[in-house]
């Protein structure tokens, strides 16, 4: 079954096209941005990248239109995109167009007898959903990173593309900058963290992992304990350190969509439940205010 | 400008159970205004205001019409017997249909919800409009939309020529609890109420095979004294390569 994948940001498209190659069909990407981005989705392996150069000024969404215009014709079967809102806009116009079934969540895809099964989370992943479409569909994809490469790159073809009526008329950095957004690794706390003037232990541990320190939304926003630029979650910072370290976060959907990329995770936290540890690669268990300190000395020796 | 502010258009995942065996129970949950609905509403009305037009509710399903009307919008109108599905282009699908059966629309806001993301860039799609999702705020000026998104580093504004469809997420809950004045006056208010049928629509879905428990991946989890946990953990994370 062949399939579309739309790539319009660095994120998640190693995962989108482990997804789509799963479907044993044509794999094509389009690309809607820069020759820098088709060139790295290029080195992952698809069967065939188009790539559609975007003017400096004008946002990927811009090309939505154009891009069914490129797919329609191939009569897709399955079209993907990440979460992001210019691919999933992307993805909602072309779905329209060839008359695609939508589902979030994707986890994974399957082809089984002619139908397209996807697996999603729902119930903001507290349950897996296995649907079938009999029809083309498109999905948009939230499963875990995958690192991409494959030993052939595949061709970059640049396609012709007329944007519609759409520009970006100013870009500027929001607050100051933190070094959060590219750190290598990041300390983050969340509602475990007392009292303000206990932030100081975990800005400790953060130096000496040589690492950013993070929070989670509530402490940036109900209480300011840290600038807004520092909070991880669905509206704050998207980050994919090599370590995530959370300390007493419990690890709502909303905080876990920003580290989605991250490579490893740990967490602290004295729930043995908590959420967290769902995602987390390794746990404590335990008082942070005891944790902490002995992380403190370890990390010493 | 005529604005449509879409709510109330899906159900909230908090009211389904989620029962041991990975089956849910949505124990007759009805469609509810979601975590984004407010914030989608404040950008309808600024829209509205900004451009000297007026904003008109859409809402769908089996959920209580006089959340918008109780918050300032003067008439709406909604499809009560739209069910909730999980084929996000199939709700896109009545949303749109409903939008033009209103009228005269320019602008289409709603919540670009965390759950069905694909809602609001599918009903783009299907009335042929420009598209804009993870918007934080938006107004009207010289004949275009001014739209602002935020992502953890930057903050990007783009214009857009109408009609478009905003999907509007939201930085912080927004919502204010309307006294019994705004609550009387919603009752007067315009409600006008279409079944599928009168829109020329039919229910389609993708089928679903049943939902399960998510295998996990469990932590690693270390659990002894602090200190042997500690270096338990260093040693792992050292030889992960991550130290």
């Amino acid at each position: 079954m062949d399939s579309w994948v739309f790539a319009t940001d660095e994120r998640q498209w190693g995962g989108m096209l482990a997804a789509a190659r799963h479907l044993g069909g044509h794999v094509t990407v389009v690309v809607v941005g820069s020759r820098a981005l088709a060139d790295a989705v290029a080195l992952a392996g698809p069967d065939e990248v188009r790539w559609v150069s975007a003017a400096e000024d004008v946002p990927p969404e811009a090309y939505a239109a154009a891009v069914a215009d490129l797919a329609a014709p191939t009569r897709p079967r399955v079209l993907v995109s990440s979460a992001e809102p210019a691919a999933r806009v992307v993805l909602g116009v072309v779905a329209a167009r060839i008359g695609a079934a939508v589902v979030p969540g994707m986890l994974d895809l399957a082809a089984s007898d002619g139908d397209v099964v996807v697996s999603r989370a729902a119930i903001g992943g507290e349950v897996v959903e296995t649907l079938v479409a009999e029809g083309p569909v498109a999905v948009v994809f939230v499963g875990d990173a995958v690192d991409g490469g494959a030993p052939a790159p595949a061709a970059v073809v640049e396609q012709a593309a007329v944007a519609i009526d759409l520009r970006v008329v100013g870009t500027e950095p929001v607050g100051s900058a933190t070094g959060v957004a590219d750190a290598a690794r990041v300390v983050a706390f969340g509602r475990g963290v007392r009292a303000k003037t206990d932030v100081a232990l975990i800005q400790q541990l953060a130096d000496v992992l040589d690492a950013e320190l993070a929070c989670s939304m509530p402490i940036a926003d109900d209480l300011g304990w840290l600038a807004k630029e520092r909070y991880v979650g669905r509206s704050g910072q998207h980050i994919s350190p090599q370590l995530y370290l959370a300390v007493g976060i419990g690890g709502a959907p909303q905080h876990l969509e920003g580290v989605r990329d991250a490579k490893v995770v740990a967490a602290i936290n004295s729930d043995p439940e908590a959420r967290i540890f769902r995602t987390a690669d390794y746990g404590i268990v335990g008082d942070l205010y005891e944790v902490v300190p002995a992380l403190i000395e370890a990390l010493g020796h | 400008m005529k604005v449509v502010i879409v709510y109330k258009w899906a159900r909230d995942d908090a009211n389904a159970a989620v029962r041991a065996d990975g089956a849910v129970d949505w124990r007759g949950a009805k469609m509810t205004a979601g975590e984004d609905d407010p914030a989608a509403l404040a950008v309808a009305k600024q829209v509205a205001e900004s451009s000297g037009g007026t904003v008109v509710g859409l809402t769908i399903g089996d959920g209580d019409a006089s959340w918008a009307l109780a918050r300032g919008v003067e008439e709406a109108f909604s499809v009560t017997d739209a069910p909730p599905l999980a084929d996000n282009a199939a709700t896109a699908r009545i949303i749109a249909a409903a939008v033009q059966r209103i009228g005269d629309v320019d602008v289409v806001v709603m919540g670009d919800s965390k759950q069905d993301p694909g809602v609001g860039p599918a009903v783009a799609g299907y009335l042929g409009w420009t598209a804009l999702a993870g918007l934080v705020s938006a107004s009207f000026a010289d004949g275009r939309i001014a739209a602002v998104r935020r992502s953890g580093t930057e903050q990007q504004t783009m214009s857009a020529a109408p009609p478009v469809v905003l999907g509007v997420a939201a930085e912080a809950d927004v919502d204010k609890t309307p006294g019994m004045k705004e609550l009387l006056a919603a009752r007067k208010r315009a409600l006008t109420t279409w079944s599928m049928a009168d829109l020329g629509l039919a229910v389609v879905d993708v089928q679903s095979r049943g939902t399960r428990k998510p295998e996990v991946v469990a932590a690693k989890l270390f659990e002894g004294e602090p200190a042997a946990s500690a270096a338990q953990l260093v040693a792992a994370l050292r030889a992960d390569g991550v130290l």
